[in-house]
């Protein structure tokens, strides 16, 4: 596999949504090409750090008290 | 035999238990998706009573969380919808190359210290402003599958579209992203063993004269969409040619 390949499956490597077989010539790659290696390592670590900084809010107090009390005003 | 209001009672009862625990996933998207506090209240609202009142219509079974955002995208998209929104096309190619640059630029820096989190010191604000610098429909992809955790599959049932597409939103949308993201890492100093901390104060300065040009994403109390912002609420897509495996790959059989 070259690195071309690599580049464009890389994402969905990350997400185990390739089949078997490229998924293992993938990492056969990347066992091979430390370019290709470091990409992947830099795709994964941003993606953790956006999981982290994008998940964050909570709803507030008073939306949810709103929501329960319109639905229980529907509900009656 | 069920009285109608112990029935409609016990319905508004189940609804709530089912619903409510969703109520901060929805929330955090509706904001992403609405950049402020108070449309996103009320984007969630409107959601969960147009869920109630549809309540009926669910299937049992299915994924009753992407339910709730299918509802909630089509709602979003019928008050934007009042305004005109043309499609805006995006050169792709020079996103990719500037990723290109980028990233061949900065990988030596990116993967040293592999334990320690990445761009740990990047402001919210930055983060939230790469994030908004992304045409609409890649940004709900991203937000879909990097940050709820949805499949393939059933974001392409929220958003009412084929997988392929999904697929190449998100290659599209991440990659965006992530050329973003290093770009402000790269200029602010964000990347460890690389710019000294003066950058960081130059910085103010610099955003100031720069502060037409801008994405609007930094403005939390913004009503409507600005005019270059709704041009940017969709991208020009084309499903990516990926040859992605097999048939024991259940994720891409069309069904």
């Amino acid at each position: 596999m070259i690195c071309d390949e690599v580049k464009r499956v890389a994402y969905f490597f990350l997400d185990g949504t390739l089949g078997q077989t490229k998924c293992i010539e993938v990492s056969k790659h990347l066992g091979l090409c430390p370019d290709c290696e470091a990409r992947t390592t830099i795709h994964r670590r941003i993606r953790i750090f956006l999981k982290k900084r994008l998940a964050r809010l909570t709803a507030p107090t008073r939306l949810k008290q709103r929501l329960t009390r319109s639905l229980r005003a529907f509900a009656d | 035999m069920k009285s109608a209001e112990a029935y409609e009672h016990e319905q508004g009862w189940d609804f709530e238990k089912a619903a409510m625990p969703y109520v901060d996933s929805l929330y955090n998207t509706a904001y992403r998706m609405t950049r402020n506090s108070e449309d996103a209240e009320d984007l969630v609202q409107e959601t969960y009573l147009k869920a109630y009142k549809y309540y009926d219509k669910f299937e049992e079974g299915t994924n009753f969380k992407a339910w709730l955002f299918k509802i909630m995208k089509n709602t979003f998209i019928n008050n934007y919808r009042k305004k005109k929104l043309t499609p805006h096309k995006i050169d792709f190619s020079e996103i990719e190359e500037s990723y290109e640059r980028v990233i061949q630029k900065n990988a030596p820096d990116l993967i040293k210290d592999p334990e320690s989190e990445i761009f740990q010191d990047m402001m919210d604000e930055d983060v939230k402003r790469a994030l908004d610098s992304l045409p609409h429909d890649y940004k709900m992809v991203v937000l879909l599958a990097d940050i709820e955790g949805f499949s393939y599959k059933e974001i392409a049932e929220i958003l009412d579209c084929p997988v392929g597409t999904v697929m190449s939103r998100l290659y599209r949308g991440r990659k965006m992203l992530e050329r973003t993201l290093l770009e402000y890492a790269r200029k602010y100093g964000y990347i460890r063993g690389q710019a000294e901390p003066a950058k960081m104060r130059s910085r103010k300065d610099e955003e100031k004269g720069h502060k037409k040009k801008e994405q609007p994403g930094e403005e939390t109390e913004v009503q409507e969409p600005e005019e270059n912002e709704e041009e940017a609420l969709f991208s020009d897509d084309e499903d990516l040619e990926l040859e992605l495996e097999e048939e024991d790959n259940e994720e891409f059989s069309i069904e």
